[in-house]
Formats: structure tokens, sequence, C-alpha cells
């Protein structure tokens, strides 16, 4: 719909300040985008689909293709045809041909659909150089909640077809600094509670493991920490318990069957 | 406007990149090369250059037509199949621009496939029977006027004609439903089946005959001086192919224009 494959049922869409409707080429000349899986010719190499795709935008130097080439790593297969190539090369082939004109906008949906491990993260990393270094902004949809929160700055939920909540990744994690939960790994449960007892605060055993959880801000558990060395309790561990973009998600919509 | 050159030289890159066309190609020039050679060793009594032509433009353009309409077919179905229409749209281009760089295409490679056919079968048959500069109606088309190698130019500039309109009907099959091997197989369909059954509809007496597509699928009988229902005149059969052809225009791009692209 962005990028003007389907028409809308509503509302307006504006890239850099065209409207996808009314000036469909001068918007999209701004915007690069993989729909899905990056489909390629298969019949043509590499360097042949970026010819093609360079073609139908102007001003594309053999200079530009050669350094994108380079950037996504493909220069040794280039020349191989595409049908050669394995997922992670076509994803690499796919960004080569979204990025080729120096695009202010980078849409990609579902990037990381059929990437081994290692490649998720080279193209998280690069994504994240590609908006650091050429200033792109790049939009993404996934329904991979932990691979969105390594990935982008700013998160907004659909559900339904309603936009639900945008928020910061970022900030989300500092509001987060101030209190929340910790969890003490202690060699004696019992003792640890009554400690924490005396101080005045209220603790609760951690399920599986020697382990209390605490709701405290960083001085807090300081002073704790110091409590349980004096009173003798082993102090094995102390991490913070942040909730995952996905506990978050479940939250918001409900945990709703999502469709 | 940039450069829609691009557009069109991308398009014959798809379809010259592919093994198949090649494969398409050297089967059609295989063959003719089959039955000159054959004829030539087999034939007690030499016949002359141009009816071994004749044999062979006819068998030629069947297979250029099905060759044409695989092309035409796959163009814009292939697209869609393979998920590059997505690609494809989202460039600085109209999709009427990208629809009609693909048809261009297509008609270059059906001009291509009737030339190639004309210059080699000219070179071949001269070569193996003797160039023979004689009237058309010596051997072939006993109503024509004019010398053999004139009126095989136009045999197959009339050729190319229906060849178009065929093609046409392809890529709007292709376009509007968007699968290959339907396009393929409805607009094979169409021609040769129902091509053979053309001298039974021709004989009917009907109005409504007349404004028949097949009936003037086959121009080159007005060159033979034998038109398949009496008082069809070559004006008259390029009126309706031209009604037939815009039609199919005006729905192949109306179609790809409104269509939502399904991601």
């Amino acid at each position: 719909m962005m990028v003007g494959l389907m028409s809308l049922t509503g509302g307006e869409i504006k890239i850099d300040g065209y409207s996808i409707t009314k000036q469909y080429q001068k918007a999209i000349r701004n915007v690069g985008a993989i729909v899905e899986n990056p489909e390629m010719y298969k019949y043509l190499s590499g360097y042949q689909n970026l010819i093609h795709f360079a073609r139908m935008i102007p001003d594309i130097s053999d200079e530009r293709i050669e350094e994108v080439v380079k950037l996504v790593g493909l220069g040794a297969r280039i020349h191989d045809k595409v049908r050669t190539y394995s997922l992670g090369m076509r994803q690499r082939l796919g960004v080569a041909q979204a990025i080729l004109h120096r695009p202010k906008l980078l849409i990609l949906d579902e990037p990381t659909n059929g990437l081994d491990p290692a490649g998720i993260r080279e193209l998280r990393d690069y994504l994240r150089q590609l908006a650091k270094d050429e200033g792109i902004s790049i939009f993404v949809s996934s329904h991979l909640l932990a691979e969105m929160e390594l990935m982008c700055d700013r998160v907004a939920i659909i559900q339904n077809g309603k936009l639900i909540d945008v928020r910061s990744i970022k900030q989300q994690s500092d509001d987060q600094a101030e209190s929340r939960r910790f969890i003490f790994e202690v060699g004696n449960v019992v003792e640890a509670i009554a400690i924490m007892a005396r101080l005045g605060h209220p603790a609760e055993a951690d399920g599986q493991s020697a382990a209390i959880a605490v709701e405290a801000d960083r001085e807090l558990v300081a002073k704790l920490n110091a409590a349980f060395v004096e009173g003798g309790v082993s102090v094995y561990g102390i991490r913070a318990q942040s909730k995952s973009l996905e506990d978050q998600f479940l939250e918001m919509t409900g945990g709703e069957q999502i469709v | 406007m940039f450069n829609f050159a691009g557009l069109v030289m991308n398009e014959n890159m798809k379809i010259y990149r592919r093994a198949r066309t090649w494969v398409m190609l050297g089967i059609m020039l295989l063959l003719v090369l089959c039955i000159s050679v054959g004829t030539r060793l087999i034939a007690t009594n030499l016949p002359s250059m141009w009816s071994v032509f004749n044999w062979e433009s006819v068998v030629g353009f069947l297979l250029i037509t099905v060759f044409t309409t695989i092309v035409a077919a796959g163009s814009v179905a292939d697209e869609f199949t393979t998920g590059t229409i997505k690609l494809l749209l989202i460039r600085p281009w109209s999709r009427s621009k990208i629809l009609l760089s693909k048809y261009i295409s297509v008609l270059l490679f059906a001009l291509l496939q009737t030339v190639l056919l004309y210059l080699f079968l000219l070179a071949l048959n001269a070569l193996l029977f003797g160039y023979d500069n004689s009237a058309a109606s010596d051997s072939i088309a006993p109503f024509y006027k004019g010398t053999a190698a004139v009126y095989f130019i136009q045999y197959f500039f009339y050729h190319f004609i229906s060849l178009i309109v065929t093609a046409t009907m392809a890529f709007m099959i292709s376009a509007v439903f968007r699968s290959g091997g339907l396009a393929i197989g409805l607009s094979l369909f169409l021609i040769l089946i129902v091509n053979s059954f053309v001298g039974l509809f021709a004989i009917l007496n009907y109005a409504w005959v007349d404004y028949l597509l097949f009936i003037h699928l086959d121009l080159v009988q007005y060159l033979n001086g034998t038109p398949l229902r009496e008082g069809m005149t070559l004006g008259f059969s390029l009126a309706v192919l031209g009604i037939y052809y815009v039609v199919f225009v005006a729905l192949t791009w109306f179609v790809f224009n409104k269509r939502d692209v399904a991601a």
C-alpha cells in the first residue's frame, strides 16, 4: 500500500511531501523496497538484475552498481546466475537493488524471513550502518518481536488494522532504569527473605531456582546486597529483569488471537 | 521523460537471456533446414526453390505463432508468478509505460522471428535449389502478379499482421489472468483448434460470422484470391482485426493499471 501496489481504502500517504496517489513517480523516487522475499530474475546474473533495476532510474552509474555490490558483499558471485544463490545472498541482492538509487526511505517487509542466524545478524548490522552512514530512514514490518527489538529505534504496533501504539525502544529501557524488577540469586532463600522483611521490603521467592525477586531502583539494589552479605547470605548474582517487547506486545493487545 | 528505451532493453534482456528463447529459434531454423535438405536429397525431380519456400513458410509461421504466444504469455504472467512484479512496479514509472515496454519487446520478438525466417528461407533454398527469379504465378499463387520473392515479402507481411493480433491476445490473457499457463493454453487453443473449424464457420450463412476474429486472421487468402467468405475484402478484414486489436489493448491496459498487486 505504501508503495502504490494496492489502492488505499482511506486516508493519504505522503513520502517526502509527495502524495503516493497523485504524484506517484515523485513519491516513489525516494523509496527503495523489498517486498517479502527478494524475488529476482533467477535466469539472470546478480549483476544483470542490478542493471535491470538501474535502468529504471535515471543517472545510476556503473560505479554506483559496483559500489553497492561491494557494500552488500556479493563481489565474488555477482556474475553468477541468481538461481545458484543462497537465500541470504538473494536477500543481500534484494537490499542492493533497494538502495541502488540512494533512497531516503527504505521499506522492508519481513526482511529476516528465511535467513539463518548469521544472516539475520549481518542484515541487522548492515541496516543499522546504512541508517547511520547514509541517513536513510528504514521502515520494517515484521512479526518477529525479539528481532525488531534489536533492529529498531521505534516500534508501532498494529492490531486488526488499527494502530495501537508507537513507542521508542531506547526510551523505554531508560524509563525502566529507575525502578524495575531485580532477581537476586542467593544461597539461602528463607534467610534472605527474612533480611528483606527486616528492612521493610516485600520480596518473593522466584519459583524455579534459589532466587528472590524484588522491585527496586539502583540504590536499593546496592543496599540490599550489602545487607545480604552482612547477614551471611551468599549472593551469586544480581540481574535486572526487563520486559521484552513481546511481553509488552501481549500486554497491549490483550493476548488476543492476532490474525 | 527519461530513458524509456532502457525499459525496452530490460524486457529484451529478459527475453534473450533465457535459454528457452534460443531453443525456440533453434527449433524453427533446424526444422526448415531439415525439410530443405531432406527434399534435396530425396527428390528425384527437383522442385523450384519457391515451392519449398512455400511449404516451409506455412510450417515456420505455425511455429512463430506458437513461440510468440509463449513469450507474450510469459511476459506479464511470469512477473506475477515469480513475484518480481512488485519490484518492477515500485519504480518511478507509470504502470502503462512498464506494460508498453513489455508489449514492444514482444512485438520486436515477433518481428525478429519473421525477418529471420524470411532471410533464412531465402538463403537456404537459393543455395540448395538454385535462385530463380520467376513470377509467383508459375509455381505457387496463380493469381499473383509479380515475382515470387515479392510475393513472399507480402505474404510474410500479412502473416505478421495476424501475428500481432494473436500476440496481443495472448498478452491480454496474460495480463488479465496473471497465469502464463492459462495464457499459453487458451491462446493456442483458440488459434490452432478454432482455426481448423474456420472452414466450417465460413460456410455458415449468418451475418455475425463476418465479424468473428478467426475468419480474418488468415490474410493470405486475399493474396491467393480465395477469400473464405464471399464478398469479404482485405479492407474489411483489416477493419475487423483493428477493432479486436483496440479492444484487446484497451482491456489489457485497463486491467493492469487498476489491479491491486497483493503482497
